[in-house]
C-alpha cells in the first residue's frame, strides 16, 4: 500500500453566521468571522489517496486524472468564490474548515479514478486545518460520534 | 455547547455531514519560545557532555517551538465546528503556553525538576496537560523543536499511529 498526496490552492471568501442565533450570539460565537461583509483565505488542500501501484504503470492512479478531478470538482466550484452564496453543497452550513473538508470528501470519493480516498486535509491558514477520513481508515480510532465529545 | 466563556448553551444538533462513517479532526498550531539544558543529575559531568553534547551547555540554550494540537469530535450543525477555536486557543494558552512561553524548562516548569526536558518528554507533558480539554477529544500532538526535528505523541494511541 502506498499513499500519494496532491496539493492545490484556492482563494475564497466566507462569513460565519447562523440565522437561528441573534446578532449578539453570532458575534459572541463566531467573533471576527461574523463580520457582515465576510473575509477570505488562501486555502491549501491536500488530497491523499491509498492504493497498490498498478504493475504496468507503476501508479496508484494517474496524477493527471487526479489533477483534472480536483480542477473540476474543487477549483471550478470554490476558487475565487464566496463559499456562503456560490457553493450549493455548503448552502445552509457554516463554511468552516471542517464543513468544507467534508464537502470536498463527498465530492471526490465517488469520482476517484483509482485507489481509495484516504485523507482530505484543508488548511485555512498555516496554523489551522481540518482532516477528514473514512472512519475505518483512521488509525483505528473511534468514528466522529457524539460520545467523542 | 457552541461556545464556552460563559455564553448561553445552544442545543446541540449534529451536521449530517459528519455522518456516513466520516471522521473529522481539527488541527491548530501554536508557537512558544523556551530554553532548556539537557542534563541528567544521575550521570557524571563527563557522561552528560558525552551524551548530550552541545545541549549540555551549563547555561542552557533555547528554541522556537511549534506545537500542533489535533482534536476530533462531531461537527455541530449550529456552528460547523468540532470545537470553537477561541475555546481551544484559551485552553492551550492556560494549560501550556502560560507555563512554557519565554520560560526555562529546567528552572520554571515543575514537570522538569527531575525530568530531562527533551522534546520527547515535553510532548508527553503537553499531552497530559491537554487531554482534559472538555469540548473535543485530544487525538495527538506534534512538537517541532526546530524545522528539522519534530516529535509526536498520542498517549495510549501512539502505537496505533505507527501500526
Amino acid at each position: 500500500m502506498v499513499l500519494l498526496t496532491r496539493k492545490i490552492e484556492f482563494a475564497a471568501s466566507h462569513r460565519y453566521d447562523n440565522p437561528n442565533l441573534s446578532p449578539e450570539e453570532n458575534r459572541r460565537v463566531f467573533g471576527k468571522c461574523n463580520n457582515p461583509h465576510g473575509h477570505g483565505h488562501n486555502y491549501t488542500l491536500e488530497v491523499t489517496v491509498a492504493g497498490e501501484p498498478d504493475p504496468v504503470t507503476g501508479m496508484v492512479l494517474d496524477l493527471k486524472d487526479l489533477k483534472e478531478l480536483l480542477e473540476r470538482e474543487v477549483l471550478q466550484r470554490m476558487d475565487h468564490r464566496n463559499l456562503n452564496v456560490e457553493v450549493p453543497e455548503l448552502a445552509g452550513k457554516i463554511p468552516t474548515c471542517e464543513n468544507i473538508a467534508l464537502v470536498i470528501w463527498n465530492l471526490l470519493e465517488p469520482k476517484l479514478g483509482g485507489g481509495k480516498l484516504h485523507r482530505v486535509r484543508l488548511y485555512e491558514s498555516a496554523d489551522l486545518f481540518a482532516d477528514c477520513y473514512r472512519a475505518a481508515a483512521s488509525n483505528g480510532h473511534a468514528p466522529a460520534a457524539e460520545e467523542a465529545r | 455547547m457552541i461556545a464556552a466563556e460563559g455564553g448561553a448553551e445552544v442545543r446541540r444538533a449534529h451536521s449530517p455531514g459528519s455522518a456516513g462513517g466520516l471522521r473529522v479532526e481539527l488541527g491548530r498550531r501554536y508557537r512558544f519560545a523556551a530554553s532548556h539544558r539537557l542534563h541528567n543529575a544521575k550521570l557524571s559531568a563527563a557522561q552528560n557532555r558525552e551524551l548530550y553534547g552541545k545541549c549540555n551547555n551549563p547555561h542552557g540554550h533555547g528554541h522556537n517551538y511549534v506545537l500542533e494540537v489535533v482534536v476530533s469530535g462531531a461537527v455541530e450543525a449550529a456552528t460547523g465546528m468540532i470545537a470553537n477555536l477561541a475555546d481551544l486557543d484559551a485552553y492551550v494558552e492556560k494549560q501550556v503556553l502560560n507555563d512554557y512561553d519565554h520560560k526555562s524548562f529546567n528552572e520554571d516548569v515543575a514537570t522538569f525538576r527531575d525530568v530531562v526536558p527533551t522534546t520527547e518528554n515535553v510532548c508527553m507533558d503537553i499531552f497530559a496537560r491537554l487531554k482534559t480539554f472538555p469540548l473535543a477529544k485530544l487525538e495527538r500532538i506534534r512538537v517541532e523543536e526546530t524545522g528539522n526535528n519534530s516529535f509526536e505523541y498520542a498517549g495510549e494511541h501512539t502505537e496505533e499511529i505507527v501500526s
